[in-house]
Formats: C-alpha cells, structure tokens, sequence
C-alpha cells in the first residue's frame, strides 16, 4: 500500500466536517488520513503549522470568501482543494486562478471530494462537472485556446455523461477523454498568475504525457525553451 | 409568435362583416331599386325582355362577384371584368331605351355602378372613381346621341350627383372601417399582450409562492425529523426524500435571476411533476444562454417532460451555450429506450443509451 496522503480540513460548519470526515473514513483504500481539522485558516499559519499534504478549504468561513487566501496557502506548500456551496463560474475560475488544484461542489462532495484529494496530493489535474461547467462558461479574453474535441469532452462530462459514455458518444477511448478534459485542465494552469501549485500540475501533465510543452506556450521557440527548464513558469513570463 | 394570428383573423372578422354589409346593399339595390324601376317602366321600353335579359345579367355579375369577393379571390383581373361585364350592359340598356326619356326609365346605372362597388371596394379608391366616371360618360354619349338639351343635361347631373357620390361615400366609408378595425384590433393586441404579461407575472408569482408553501410542508418536517433523529439516514426511502428536498431548494435558489418566459424557467416548471414523483431533478447552465423562440421551446420542453417521465430516480437536465446556439442535454436512469417527440422548429435531437443511463441532447442554432 502507498502511503497516505495526509488531509486537513479548514470549515466554520462542524456538521460538514464531520461528512467530509465520514468520507475519508470511509474510502475502501484508506488512501487519505484526516490529520487537523479548523475552523479558520489562523492555524495554518507561522512556525507552528500542521503538516498536511492537502487542504479541503470551504471558501465561505465565517459569511467571508476566502479566495484571496489561497496563494498563501499554496506558498506554504499545502495543495488546496476548493469545496464549496458557491459554484458561481467566476467564484471557481478565480478559485484556480489563485492555484487550488480542484474545486469541488457541496453536492459533488460524496462522489468527488476523496478523489480529487488523491488527485492533488499527486499534482495531477481533477476536473468535476461543476468545474467544467466554469471552464465552459469562460468568456474572459485571457482564457486558453481549447481545441474542439477538449471543448466537446467537457461539454459531454458537464452535461452529466459518465467518462465511459463521454467515450462512446466521440468514438474514443476512456482514456482518452481523461487526457482531454486533463489536457484542458493544464492549459488552464498555465494561463493567469503564477502559483507553485499551477507549475506543478503543468509540470506532472508533461510528464505523463498530457500535454506537450507546445500546447501551452503561444510561440514554438519560446515552448522549447521553456520544455528544458525544470519548472515552468506562466507564458510571457 | 403565437398572438399574431388571432390578431389577424379579428381583423378578417370585421373585414368579413363590412363586405356582407356591401353585397347586402348592392343585391338590394340591384333587386328593389333597379328591379322597380324596371317594372314600373315595363311599358315604357321598346322591348323589356331585352331590358330584363340585361337586369339578369347584372344579377349573375353581383351573384358571381359576392362570392369572389366573399372568399377573397377577387384579383384585379376577375374585378375588372365583372365591372366591365357590368358597364357594358349598363350602356346596351341606355342605348335601348326610348330617345329622349333615357335617363327616365334608365334603372341600370345605379345597379352597374354598385357592381363596381361591390368588386373594386378594396381596390384603391380611384379604381372605383374611374369606373363610375367610365359609365358616366358611356350614359352621357348614349343621351348625346339622341339629343342633348339643357334640361337632360341637368336630370344627367342630378343622377350622377346622387348615385356616384353615394356610391364613392360607401367604398369610402368601408375603407375608413377597414383601418378603424385595423388600429382597434393592433391597440386590443398590446392589451391582452399587457394583460397576458401581467398574469404571466401572476402566475410564476403564485407558483413561487405555492413552492414555498409545499418547502414548508415537506422540507421543515423532513428537517424536523432529522433533527429529532426520528429517521434513520441510512433509509434508502429517506435519502431520496432528501434529495428531492434539495433539488427543490437549489431551484429555489436558482429561481432567483430568471426571466418569465425563459427556457430555463419553463424546464423548471417541466421538472415540478417529476419531482412530485420523487426524481431528483438538476438543472444547471453554462454561459450565456442566447434567447430561444417559443415554438423551439415548446419542442425542448415536450422531450424534457418526456424523458422525466421515463426517469425512475434521477435526472440532470444542463443548458450550455454552443456555436451559434444552445445545447440542453437530459442524463436520467430511465432503465430502457425513450421515445423522444419530433425534432422541429430549429431543434435537432441526439441520444445515446448506456445500460439504464439515457442521454439525449436537443439543439437550437439561431441561424
């Protein structure tokens, strides 16, 4: 067995802690291990921190959105996964902007939550419905080029089609919509600021063989270049 | 749009009536006014039965002209040769009346030049003008032949005077009618579109309201029990009472920033029966939704209450913006093959069936 990711969860509502809770406990793989739980972010700052692979932050603690605080929480070195009855397109586009590596909605939680947990902890791309439903509706100039069968993948996945069924209806493999949607994923994580998290999923989606460094960059010479560096920063950088 | 058509068969209506009114009046005159002077002059002509053979001949024009009319396929041609049948016979009675007492006994002018009424009313006005000024002057040329003195000259324009300026008066009149029901039926139109908007309003007003009051009844007791720990959650029964509590609230929610009339609202109200059925319904959108027309919705929402009802558990019903257009897709457990309505109105339909899982998707595009 792998060992475990480590998990803190950051919630003012201690029934939902305890539901997030009941999921980790009851994961089949006990992949994940509940190691702090809070009601604000206070204790994930200073010397004194938790050490936790990932955060489950609601982003509503307190009646306050706690967007802005998630490059503090991603330069600290925690991963952080968005959960959240907010699923405004524009809450989860600035959500990832700000380097979470997945959001998750209160209703996707049970299905979704522990996954994109695994997913995060491995700097790998996790794409929920409610998360390709912002990607979808994202109309704001410096958006990423999508290529047709990514856009159709995820259309299919938002519209509620389960990846197998994504899979039949564009004639391909399981597969090979988990790379499109992933694929359009990382072309995300390179647009907008720049978030040691976002370079680390870029980082992971070349290695697997996700996306090519071409894919990313807007110009050919500056991709090349930029596919020899260990880490990849934002194009223009 | 669906108003447009009542609108113009009421304006039809009042067309209609105006238009009996008018052959009513011709035939009457034509029977009584014509048809007596006729047979109050029998002894007077040279030979009535020619003069009667013309008065039938103007019966038919007024009988064939009526129901051309009456049916609305009077082209200028068919009306013009009606009038001119009419003009013809109008001028053989003249030409063989007695010289001299002509315009006495005539009967036919009056009748010929309300047959020009009768086919030329909703021709332009001075259609009709120049028809009664064609059969003035063919009366006047046939008195002139026999003679034309002061007096004949003065009965002349005391008969044109009376007869033309009644008859223009008429198709006058049924034109100043025709626009009169016209304007009438445009402002009752913006009415009952005000009026329709205003109950529109009323009843998604009611509607929220009764869905609050049905929150109240089903969702506070369900809360309550929960709370009071009475009921287990491991019940499956419980968990799809709480489901359909929760996508109520999320419509609720939704509800908020909707216009009446929109896709969305009318999927919503699509999904309340489901619902009642115990499916969880979900309806979510992606983008900016362009405007759908009525007909295209009507075709959309026909599939959605179609394939909720097949649904046994669940169904999630999405609205995203596509190249020109939009794509609503339906993912429901209906356990086998639906049979989804005729695509039309603009809306292509695409399914695909996995196991007990359907997906359809109906698209629009705007051009």
């Amino acid at each position: 067995m792998e060992q475990q990711v480590t998990v803190a969860i950051i919630e003012d509502h201690p029934v939902v802690t305890e539901g997030v809770a009941s999921w980790i406990r009851s994961d089949p793989g006990r992949r994940v291990l509940l190691v702090h739980t809070a009601r604000d972010l206070n204790g994930l700052e200073g010397e004194a921190r938790p050490s936790a692979d990932v955060v489950i932050l609601d982003l509503e603690l307190s009646g306050e959105l706690v967007t802005a605080q998630i490059p503090g929480l991603v330069a600290a070195g925690y991963r952080v996964v968005a959960f959240s009855g907010h699923s405004d397109p524009a809450i989860v586009m600035e959500t990832l902007d700000n380097g979470a590596h997945a959001y998750v909605s209160k209703e996707e939680g049970s299905d979704h939550l522990v996954e994109a947990v695994l997913a995060a902890a491995a700097d790998r791309p996790y794409v929920t419905r409610s998360q390709a439903r912002a990607m979808l509706s994202d109309q704001r100039p410096g958006r990423p080029d999508l290529s047709q069968q990514e856009l159709q993948a995820l259309l299919l996945w938002f519209q509620g089609m389960s990846k197998a069924s994504v899979g039949r209806r564009m004639s391909i493999s399981e597969n090979t919509v988990r790379q499109y949607i992933s694929r359009a994923r990382a072309k995300y994580a390179a647009t907008g600021r720049t978030a040691p998290s976002k370079d680390a999923l870029l980082a992971r989606a070349i290695e697997d063989g996700v996306i090519k460094p071409g894919e990313i960059m807007p110009y050919t010479s500056f991709a090349r270049a930029a596919a020899n560096r260990p880490s990849l920063g934002a194009p223009g950088q | 749009m669906t108003d447009a058509q009542p609108t113009t068969t009421m304006s039809g209506r009042y067309q209609r009536t105006f238009t009996i009114a008018v052959v009513v009046l011709v035939a009457g005159w034509h029977l009584a006014g014509g048809g007596g002077q006729l047979l109050h002059n029998r002894t007077d002509y040279p030979s009535f039965a020619f003069q009667g053979a013309l008065w039938l001949v103007m019966a038919v024009a007024i009988a064939v002209g009526s129901v051309l009319v009456l049916r609305g396929s009077l082209d200028w041609r068919l009306a013009w040769t009606v009038a001119i049948i009419a003009l013809v016979a109008s001028t053989a009675s003249a030409a063989a009346s007695p010289a001299g007492q002509m315009l006495a006994v005539n009967w036919a002018w009056g009748s010929a030049g309300w047959i020009g009424v009768l086919v030329l009313h909703r021709r332009r006005l001075v259609e009709l003008v120049w028809f009664l000024a064609a059969e003035a002057a063919a009366t006047l040329t046939v008195q002139a032949w026999d003679g034309l003195d002061r007096l004949d000259l003065a009965a002349f324009l005391a008969l044109l005077a009376w007869s033309t300026g009644a008859q223009i008066a008429v198709a006058a009149a049924v034109k100043a009618l025709d626009s009169a029901a016209d304007r009438a039926v445009t402002a009752a139109r913006s009415e009952d579109a005000a009026r329709e908007r205003a109950v529109t309003a009323e009843i998604i007003q009611a509607a929220r309201q009764a869905r609050w009051l049905a929150l109240q009844e089903s969702t506070a007791p369900l809360v309550a029990e929960l709370a009071a720990g009475t009921a287990d959650p491991g019940d499956p029964q419980l968990q799809v009472r709480c489901a359909v509590q929760a996508a109520r609230l999320r419509r609720l929610m939704a509800e908020g920033d909707e216009l009446p009339g929109s896709l969305v609202h009318e999927l919503h109200a699509s999904a309340d029966v489901a619902e009642l059925r115990g499916i969880a319904v979900e309806i979510e959108t992606a983008g900016m939704l362009p405007q759908v027309p009525g007909p295209a919705r009507r075709v959309i929402t026909d599939a959605a209450i179609t394939i909720l009802t097949a649904a046994r558990s669940q169904a999630r019903i999405t609205l995203a913006t596509v190249a020109a257009g939009i794509a609503v897709s339906f993912v429901a457990d209906t356990g086998s093959v639906v049979l989804l309505p005729a695509a039309g109105q603009g809306v292509a339909f695409e399914h695909q069936q996995d196991g007990g899982m359907l997906w359809a998707e109906a698209r629009w595009n705007n051009r």
